[in-house]
């Protein structure tokens, strides 16, 4: 194995053995593919003037760069401004590990040679790289297999890695593919990871669906300083796709003047429903409950509801959906069944039939612990929410908003970045 | 959220510019942190008024300095120990990571060194309070409500405006004062000079650097407001060594005139007895205990944070031990080092609050002439690279405490 590192200003020879300067930078391109090709390097003769030699006249890299041509018949290489330069845009800084989901920092970048062309394989994230590049890695390596614990090289794979810098729309759409796929939360993170300017030029290349999902799981502080990047139109497009729930947490986050203008950009219908949530604390059940819920009206049977429900864009709205209310023409609680007792039952048989009549409910001013209490208590999925006096369905808090108050996600535990 | 809504709208402006406003207040409060009031109480009450003109000439560094960390972190958005390593590469950013390692390890040492000494003068063991300190700053900063005791502790260090107070109080004679700021003197004997770099060491730190970039790259200033940052720098910068310039004078006027050395946290605290009496020791141990806390809790999380970052390692506190074994190692190695070091019996708990300060000064000439290259880069700065004027004043700074360093060198050897 070669490594980048090793290349760095590393003397070039020609075919007939005459020095022409020190490679001090590797240029290639396609990194889509699994092992993308080296086009040319870059040397620097003792003038300090830098030329390309094309990959096409490389004999050798290691132990010495040697090349198959005489200096009088190179063919310089011409850059198209699209390359990627290895030594200088990616060894030492942060990269995206897709496959262990997570920012980690280049310490060096392996060349094999494959179908005699000169391709890089992988990135080493590890600690050999390290010592590698501070000279120790044969002495600390010796070391270890006297001790009989032989260290082992960490390297990800090319394929498993995306680069991101912001001066690089072409490639930041390659990193995007193959960061969208990741589950949100470790999308956050990465966003989190990452310092401010490289962290916004992900965020830009991602569509406004999953950066909402991954907004979601972000602590409140990485939400405020996403979205305050952001054009008030995208910020707005992100709101509405967020739970109405999570939108308004993050509203409540923000200066009021923006909060109020991102309010004014949204749909009418969403932001009615975040303007609503927003006048609850946040720590009480109205401040943590969501409205994306699924309601029928009381008096079907069975067959019917499962058809209303598959129709109804409450109930597409509801991310779990592990219960069905029943309500009446004033939107007034009526009754709750679970979503399998409405599957198993005979189509023709009324839902009051097997519903809960009288659900455990709380108001929206009810604490957020007390509900915790009662969904652990019960054994519930989700409590619904009710309004005081009127009886009319307001929202319903699930078991994994309630338990955060209890329990904080390591999320919420997380100290602002640095202290 | 209730209470921001009931703000009025003067109200609200004012939470903009504290919002923006901030990171420098934060450093210039931490200029004066439990190593800074020993630093600066044993240089007032030593040498009188004649380290005055060597504040001026902090002062006019630390400004400059600051900024320029603010800058960097606006226009970047990166941190410092980031940027060495993108672009220096593995040697350098190993040894400049050593020495800010070192450097923060002897000023968190001096923390609870102030702990122990604050607590003492209350009259308690520092056998009890040094190990409860350390459990308790762990748990602020595991259970994540740093932000919260921020606010306390930094309310706690306000009391080291009392010595702004009690220096009008004691009526110095101003023109001495005046006329001693503006001229410059030196010794060449090595007391003296460990002194000198103490109180460079102690108010242009390492971690002060280092955070002050941090905190504005975090914050994401925009560069359009970024005359806002400059102004907070600048201002805090130079309202922490106005109080700092109040220290040395209260502790010049009420112990040098009377030829106390102070050498305790007990004699440190005389110079606060023209404002409040025999209460003066209080007023001066709780001053020690909410500085001290506050930076123990900030400069252990804030170093090994910028270690890690600078390696690619797994940091933050979401991760579990066994996912980021060196960030927790070196965390609590630095807590549990600085406890067991300031437990030993008979340690001179002031000497190590002020010395640790000098190996500060000793190892900021690296860090600066990193930034330093850092600032001038076109490529990474565009416009916003060190002016002419910035430059000459932050090489000279280098230089001097360079040159100082070299002239402690040879008079140790001679």
């Amino acid at each position: 194995m070669i490594y980048a590192s090793q290349l760095k200003d590393k003397q070039v020879w020609d075919a007939w053995g005459h020095p022409l300067g020190q490679c001090v930078d590797i240029l290639i391109t396609h990194l889509e593919e699994s092992f993308p090709p080296i086009l040319a390097l870059a040397v620097r003769d003792e003038n300090g003037v830098t030329q390309f030699i094309a990959a096409d006249s490389l004999s050798s890299l290691f132990p010495s760069i040697i090349l198959k041509v005489p200096q009088k018949a190179l063919i310089p290489y011409e850059p198209h401004g699209e390359e990627l330069w290895l030594l200088d845009h990616v060894l030492d800084r942060q990269i995206v590990d897709t496959d262990g989901r997570r920012v980690v920092r280049v310490n060096d970048i392996q060349i094999a040679r494959i179908h005699e062309r000169f391709c890089v394989t992988g990135v080493d994230a590890g600690g050999i790289g390290l010592l590698r590049r501070l000279g120790l890695e044969k002495p600390l390596k010796a070391l270890a297999r006297l001790l009989g614990r032989p260290l082992a090289a960490k390297v990800i794979p090319w394929e498993d890695v995306a680069t991101v810098q912001q001066e690089d729309p072409i490639r930041l759409r390659i990193s995007r593919e193959k960061i969208s796929h990741l589950p949100p939360a470790d999308i956050a993170a990465i966003i989190n990871d990452l310092d401010r300017k490289t962290g916004h030029a992900l965020i830009s290349a991602l569509d406004d669906e999953t950066l909402a999902d991954a907004l979601e799981e972000s602590p409140s502080g990485v939400q405020v300083a996403v979205l305050s990047q952001l054009a008030p139109e995208r910020a707005a497009d992100i709101l509405e796709q967020m739970g109405p729930d999570e939108a308004a947490d993050l509203l409540a986050e923000l200066p009021e003047q923006t909060s109020a203008q991102l309010l004014d950009l949204m749909e009418d219908e969403d932001a009615e429903d975040v303007r609503r949530l927003l006048g609850y604390p946040e720590d009480s059940a109205g401040g943590i409950m969501t409205t994306e819920f699924a309601q029928v009206p009381e008096g079907l049977r069975a067959e019917a509801a499962l058809d209303y429900l598959r129709h109804s864009p409450e109930a597409q709205e509801d991310e779990a959906l592990y219960y069905i209310y029943l309500v009446d023409e004033r939107e007034c609680l009526r009754g709750v069944t679970r979503l399998r007792d409405l599957v198993m039952a005979l189509p023709e048989t009324p839902l009051e039939a097997f519903a809960e009549k009288e659900p455990l409910s709380v108001d929206p001013h009810t604490p957020q612990t007390d509900v915790a209490y009662l969904i652990a208590k019960y054994d519930l999925l989700a409590v619904p929410v009710v309004e005081p006096g009127s009886g009319k369905l307001l929202g319903i808090v699930t078991v994994d908003d309630a338990i955060d108050a209890v329990l904080p996600t390591a999320w919420k535990k997380r100290l602002p970045r640095f202290f | 959220m209730k209470l921001k809504r009931k703000l009025t709208p003067w109200m609200q402006r004012l939470w903009f510019y504290l919002a923006i406003f901030g990171p420098g207040l934060i450093t210039a409060s931490a200029d004066n942190d439990a190593p800074g009031i020993a630093t600066y109480s044993m240089a007032g009450s030593t040498y009188g008024y004649r380290f005055l003109w060597l504040l001026v000439v902090i002062t006019v560094g630390e400004v400059v300095i600051q900024e320029m960390a603010a800058r960097m972190g606006a226009v970047t958005g990166k941190g410092t120990a980031d940027l060495i390593r993108e672009q220096f590469g593995v040697k350098v950013t190993a040894f400049a990571m050593t020495c800010l390692f070192l450097a923060n390890l002897g000023t968190t040492l001096a923390q609870f060194a102030g702990i122990a000494a604050g607590t003492e003068l209350l009259g308690i063991s520092r056998y009890v309070t040094v190990p409860l300190a350390a459990v308790l700053v762990g748990f602020i900063v595991l259970r994540g409500s740093y932000k919260y005791v921020e606010k306390v502790l930094l309310v706690l260090c306000l009391s080291a405006l009392s010595y702004v107070v009690s220096g009008f109080i004691i009526q110095p004679d101003w023109s001495e004062v005046a006329r001693q700021g503006l001229t410059p003197s030196f010794q060449g004997d090595s007391a003296y000079i460990l002194a000198v770099l103490a109180t460079i060491g102690t108010t242009i730190t390492p971690w002060g650097i280092v955070y002050m970039q941090a905190s504005v790259a975090d914050k994401g200033v925009a560069l359009k407001d970024y005359r806002y940052t400059r102004i907070d720098v600048m201002a805090g910068a130079t309202w922490g060594n106005v109080v700092s310039a109040f220290i040395v004078i209260c502790t010049a006027a009420t112990l040098f005139t009377h030829g106390i050395r102070v050498e305790s946290a007990e004699q440190a605290a005389l110079a606060l007895e023209p404002l409040v009496g025999t209460s003066a020791r209080y007023l001066f141990s709780v001053g020690l205990l909410g500085a001290s806390l506050l930076a123990a809790s900030v400069l252990p999380l804030s170093t090994t944070y910028a270690i890690c970052e600078a390696f690619g390692w797994e940091r933050g506190l979401d991760h579990r031990w066994h996912d980021a074994p060196v960030f927790y190692s070196l965390y609590l190695g630095m807590i549990g080092i600085s406890v067991v070091i300031v437990l030993i019996p008979g340690i001179p708990l002031f000497s190590i609050m002020w010395l640790s300060q000098s190996l500060n000064a000793i190892l900021l000439p690296v860090l600066l002439f990193l930034i330093l290259k850092l600032a001038n880069n076109r490529r990474l700065m565009g416009e916003w690279v060190n002016t002419r004027l910035q430059n000459v004043l932050a090489w000279c700074l280098t230089g001097i405490i360079g040159g100082i360093t070299l002239v402690l060198l040879f008079s140790a050897v001679a």
